[in-house]
């Protein structure tokens, strides 16, 4: 376990050094690899929510937007510094999420579908409230990073180590519940929710709570992202893209796994935008949906996973 | 300790429970039988809040347990088992109990747990997995192990011996006379076979058709006239 923890660490310092070395003079590839950790850390929050919770969500496009425009909005009318906006977006998206507690007694299907549909409210709230978001047309020059203790976070680079960070954070709070007494719990629950209950978890809090925990993420990301790109408009920060790229990224790379999404995100994101956008470069996305409905049907614990075995290897 | 006063259970057309008033004492062991459909599993998830009632008040330890949640009731101290076991398959035995304690009980004590798993025979399997390698017996004393683990002070047992032969049977029987000897709860068991109900239950309560129509002695409810009556069918045409 401590060797474990100590490769990982090695890994996350490697990346953190090599990869702004290796790619900091290719801009393109660079927001590719910012935009894949992006897409990486919604996947490991959207497989969070399915794996610990039990709910398959189709809605993170609408967390992923109330955190960009909350943190927009926030640092660009109230003045709120960067950092607080991104905790701000977190927040105000798992306040989106209370909204959604209703669907929580939904099961299966019928919870994703609800999802979907609540999602779409936020983006019409987001186009028709135009005083607030500027409507339609969105918001422009929206804050960069700052710079902090002498170096630029404005640039590619700068971002890479901010959305880094986010995600290596995300990935410790993900372990940290799973193997909590409530990671406990919330595994017995996928068995029997009813048998949880009766030996006294509150199943229903735990199901919330994951929401709660997940949206936060999402935004966050969303907030991070608004930072980054310094544009909003409702039908990309509420794209529907921001839900179906980390679901086939989580699925991947192993929805069950804390790592997999992140890095399934990394192949996935990257295998699109350099081959398939090179060979199609319009409905390029076609080959992702045959992809997910193909580890749908022959390996729904995860491609990687299901690759990974076939060497005798597992990953965490 | 619990007190079911008038508590009446309908679905859709069917009266599942009809104004049904029973008392259990503190540390009492009371046997509850009945023919298959007369409400005795519907009274245990009355108890244990998967059910509401329709009519009727529902205390326990003097307070109204009616607006609280199954997870809430089982933290004032009602366990339960399933009269199909329902443990935690992708758990091992010991993470099973360990959930039930840390929620039921509110914290983990491995003394305890240690005990119980003893107690009930499956200190040797605390490591497996519950989905495979647990035969019926060792599920049933999973479930009972569970229940014990959220530290109740009453116990509803739905079943537990069905299913068991002979000599599983002797021994769960044995195995529950020490549970409650140990933790001096009082314990309400569904059970059909009257041999076990009478070893093992001071009193016994009958329901048939969702109403209370003996609760005594196994002595005398068995000869009741209504009793048998339920049991054997006869006078069942002119009732």
């Amino acid at each position: 376990m401590r060797g474990r923890s100590l490769s990982a660490l090695v890994v996350v310092l490697a990346l953190y050094a090599l990869v702004p070395v290796a790619l900091g003079g290719n801009l393109y590839l660079m927001s590719m690899v910012v935009a894949a950790l992006t897409i990486g850390g919604i996947a490991l929050a959207w497989a969070l929510l399915g794996n610990l919770g039990g709910l398959v969500s189709f809605g993170h496009a609408a967390f992923f937007g109330v955190g960009s425009y909350a943190s927009a909005i926030l640092v660009m009318k109230a003045g709120w510094p960067i950092a607080a906006g991104l905790l701000a977006g977190g927040v105000f998206a798992a306040v989106s999420a209370i909204l959604m507690l209703p669907a929580l007694r939904l099961r299966g299907p019928y919870f994703a579908l609800a999802v979907l549909a609540y999602a779409h409210i936020f983006r019409i709230i987001a186009t028709e409230w135009k005083s607030l978001t500027g409507g339609a047309g969105g918001i422009a020059n929206i804050p960069r990073f700052p710079v902090v203790l002498g170096y630029d976070f404005s640039g590619k680079t700068g971002a890479y180590w901010i959305v880094l960070t986010i995600v290596v954070l995300f990935v410790l709070v993900y372990d940290r519940v799973r193997n909590s007494d409530y990671g406990l719990a919330l595994r017995a629950m996928h068995d029997s929710e009813e048998a949880t209950r009766v030996v006294g978890v509150n199943s229903t809090l735990l199901k919330a709570a994951m929401l709660f925990l997940s949206a936060f993420m999402t935004g966050v990301l969303g907030a991070f992202n608004a930072h980054y790109i310094n544009f909003l408009e409702p039908d990309y920060a509420f794209s529907g893209l921001w839900t179906m790229l980390p679901i086939v990224a989580a699925i991947f790379g192993g929805y069950r796994t804390i790592t997999g999404p992140v890095l399934g995100a990394l192949v996935v994101y990257l295998v699109d935008q350099l081959v398939f956008k090179e060979l199609m470069p319009i409905g390029h996305q076609i080959i992702l949906g045959a992809l997910l409905g193909a580890m749908i049907l022959f390996a729904p614990a995860g491609m990687l996973p299901a690759l990974l075995r076939r060497r005798g290897w597992r990953h965490a | 300790m619990l007190d079911l006063a008038g508590v009446s259970v309908q679905f859709g057309g069917l009266r599942a429970l009809d104004d049904v008033s029973l008392r259990v004492a503190a540390g009492e062991i009371v046997g509850l039988v009945g023919p298959n459909g007369a409400g005795k599993t519907t009274l245990f998830n009355v108890v244990s809040g998967t059910v509401a009632a329709r009519q009727g008040t529902l205390a326990f330890d003097g307070a109204d347990l009616a607006p609280l949640p199954t997870h809430a009731r089982a933290r004032r101290g009602v366990g339960r088992t399933f009269q199909i076991p329902q443990p935690m398959h992708t758990l091992t035995v010991t993470e099973n109990l360990l959930v039930a304690q840390r929620f039921g009980a509110g914290r983990i004590d491995r003394a305890a747990l240690a005990e119980i798993l003893d107690l009930v025979g499956l200190s040797g399997k605390a490591g497996i997995d519950a989905a495979t390698g647990l035969s019926l017996t060792e599920l049933k004393a999973l479930e009972v192990a569970k229940a014990l683990a959220t530290g109740p002070r009453l116990l509803l047992l739905d079943e537990v011996l069905a299913g068991l032969e002979a000599h599983g049977k002797r021994m769960f029987t044995q195995l529950l006379g020490a549970i409650h000897a140990r933790y001096r709860l009082a314990i309400l068991i569904i059970e059909h076979d009257i041999e076990t109900i009478s070893t093992l239950c001071p009193r016994v309560a009958v329901l048939d058709f969702g109403r209370l129509i003996a609760d005594g002695p196994p002595g005398e409810v068995f000869r009741h006239p209504d009793v048998v009556a339920s049991y054997t069918g006869r006078g069942r045409v002119d009732a």
